[in-house]
């Protein structure tokens, strides 16, 4: 039982009816859990081009030859990535930083394997390098730093946007938001 | 302990838990505290666009002791919003304050330097005068402001055309008495005083003359947001 507490979202009450329900009623499906669990603890590494969670040495992202290999998104984590994937057609390639900037945390550039990075940048492979980092503070300042190294190299350096939801209304969202949009207002022909 | 309303700026943020956050919060009338924030991580937070370093805000908290509860949070008035190539900076005073700030000790007056920096980051055109500025303030507020006009042993006015060495526990002396310290010239030391930095000579041995002060308050360990400025860019 304390076992399953390790995992977000599950209390000493929900982990108990999880062990009672595999033990009492699914034990076929414990055995499976179990075997998931460790094939995945044994052969999910880091993928060598992108540092995403990968099976294989090069995930399937990055040995995919149809993508568009001049467009290069840096990402902070694996769940940004499927996120991505899943809703907005992008054709290009990835480079998650598993985390962000946060020099009071002790996380600085080495430990976002930004070396990793700039060793592809100067690869001349890349044109455009976008930056979809969270519009955190942290995430803002890694953003910038990795918008100078792609300047360094005369690589081109794109900002996701950021600002009202869609669907949202302007009186319900936070005032940073609302000024971020503001900010980067486009030219609108109707 | 109950807090309504404080004047306050979040320093820094880190996940706590599952959606909790711990803040660490610099408040006009209680200085530096921790706040955990109860599911201001959550997906549907409305708190955690808010809850952001340099937004100036008002937060209620309630608790005993190290770490107090957030009951609420609002902004006051517009968020400050720094240009992209200032966050560095402002992270980097966040992170002087972290570490040099005792808890619980209400610096108004720092506060108050805290906000006219933010305002100067996003408007100056050079970000080293307006933290020169307030790295003397945070050494004044500390207990360790460093003399500025008059020469240690003697007591004579600094003279802006003289050499002096900057002795920390001492102060300024003339450059004939002593091998040790930081090297500046009276140019230097009254630019500093006066706050009216210009000069990209007066600013680099005002800069390194602050940066050994703060060492002795950081005991010598290293900041970790001098690593991010590469070299060369500044």
């Amino acid at each position: 039982m304390t076992a399953l507490r390790c995992l977000p979202g599950v209390g000493p009450k929900s982990a108990q009816r999880m062990t009672l329900h595999l033990l009492e009623r699914d034990r076929n499906g414990a055995q499976r859990l179990v075997e998931a669990l460790q094939t995945a603890l044994d052969r999910i590494g880091h993928c060598r081009r992108c540092r995403d969670l990968s099976e294989t040495d090069l995930c399937a992202l990055c040995a995919n030859p149809r993508r568009d290999r001049s467009l290069l998104c840096v990402i902070e984590t694996p769940a940004d990535v499927l996120a991505v994937e899943q809703s907005t057609g992008f054709q290009g390639l990835y480079f998650v930083l598993m985390g962000h900037l946060s020099p009071l945390d002790g996380i600085g550039p080495a430990e976002l394997g930004l070396e990793a990075l700039e060793t592809r940048l100067d690869e001349g492979e890349i044109r455009e390098i976008i930056l979809a980092t969270n519009p955190t503070v942290e995430g803002e300042a890694t953003a910038y730093y990795i918008a100078e190294l792609a300047h360094e190299r005369g690589i081109r350096a794109t900002r996701i946007a950021h600002g009202v939801p869609l669907g949202g209304e302007l009186e319900s969202v936070d005032g940073g938001t609302l000024a971020h949009a503001f900010a980067g207002r486009r030219d609108w022909r109707g | 302990m109950r807090a309504l309303l404080q004047s306050a700026f979040i320093l820094h943020r880190r996940p706590y838990r599952n959606t909790s956050v711990l803040l660490e919060v610099f408040s006009q009338e209680r200085g530096r505290l921790g706040l955990v924030a109860r599911g201001a991580a959550a997906p549907k937070s409305r708190l955690k666009g808010l809850l952001q370093p340099f937004a100036p805000l008002l937060l209620s908290w309630s608790g005993v002791g190290e770490l107090a509860a957030l009951i609420a949070a609002e902004e006051a008035g517009l968020p400050i919003a720094l240009p992209p190539n200032r966050v560095l900076a402002g992270l980097y005073v966040n992170e002087l304050l972290v570490r040099l700030l005792p808890r619980l000790d209400p610096l108004p007056g720092l506060f108050a330097a805290y906000e006219v920096l933010l305002a100067e980051l996003v408007t100056v055109p050079g970000e080293e005068p307006p933290l020169r500025r307030f790295e003397k303030r945070l050494l004044e507020e500390l207990g360790y402001g460093l003399t500025l006009d008059c020469e240690a042993i003697s007591g004579m006015p600094i003279v802006a055309e003289e050499h002096y060495r900057y002795v920390l526990d001492r102060g300024p002396l003339a450059v004939h008495r002593t091998e040790l310290g930081v090297p500046i010239s009276g140019q230097g030391l009254l630019a500093l005083r006066d706050g009216i930095l210009v000069d990209p000579t007066v600013l680099s041995e005002v800069k390194r003359l602050t940066r050994a002060a703060l060492a002795v308050q950081l005991h010598g360990r290293a900041l970790k947001t001098r690593e991010l400025y590469r070299s060369g860019r500044r």
